[in-house]
């Protein structure tokens, strides 16, 4: 009986990372997140920072926004299909590991602002 | 001294046109949000669903970049393409107010 449930689990778990690696999933990791985030925090750090090119508007609030949406930022400004030049750059490099770290720890939530 | 009142007075009112053109409503933005954005963003922007993005205490003016830029195509994304595609500009920034004025799901971090 027990060995049964072992066996399940064992065949549930091995099909599911499978799956993870088929679907090319990586975990991310907030604490190494913030270790990688020095090219974030000059603008997403800093409250009513603005942008200066090539429009002038307020930098995204980050803190505590979805980790699969922040993800997916991060890949498309990467590969060119979001197009903020700043953002582009600053993307380009990072690997899938960076990625998900960096989503993983901004997911984490920020500073609450007094207004809010 | 008159030629300068006039030309104070034009600047005034011109002014006052701008702003009242640009002012968003916060009425007219729940409206449309209701209509069309909270399936997907949920109720005042606090999206549960990981692929959508929180919306609520977003700065307005990000927001409304992001709606141009949908809007014309420079930010690619089919499912916003649609909605951006038949906003107005008065749209786009009552919609922009409406989401910045609503509890904070997003705030800066260090």
């Amino acid at each position: 009986m027990n060995n049964t449930i072992l066996l399940a689990a064992a065949v549930s778990t091995a099909l599911i990372s499978t799956w993870a690696v088929a679907q090319g999933a990586v975990t991310g990791d907030a604490a190494k997140g913030s270790q990688k985030n020095q090219m974030c925090k000059g603008c997403h750090g800093i409250e009513g920072w603005r942008t200066a090119y090539p429009e002038v508007y307020s930098v995204p609030r980050i803190g505590g926004q979805h980790e699969a949406y922040l993800v997916k930022a991060l890949q498309e400004y990467k590969s060119g299909e979001r197009t903020h030049p700043s953002m582009r750059a600053i993307a380009a490099p990072l690997s899938e590991q960076d990625i998900a770290d960096l989503a993983a720890f901004y997911a984490q939530g920020g500073v609450k602002t007094a207004s809010k | 001294m008159a030629a300068r009142l006039l030309t104070f007075t034009l600047a005034l009112a011109t002014a006052s046109a701008v702003s009242l053109a640009a002012a968003a409503d916060l009425v007219a933005g729940k409206a449309k949000a209701t209509e069309i954005c909270l399936t997907c963003h949920g109720a005042e922007g606090n999206s549960t669903v990981a692929d959508f993005p929180k919306l609520g205490g977003q700065h307005p003016d990000y927001l409304a970049k992001a709606l141009r830029d949908y809007k014309s195509g420079q930010r690619k994304n089919p499912i916003m393409a649609g909605f951006a595609s038949a906003l107005s500009k008065q749209d786009i920034e009552n919609l922009a107010a409406y989401y910045a004025a609503q509890p904070a799901t997003v705030s800066i971090k260090h």
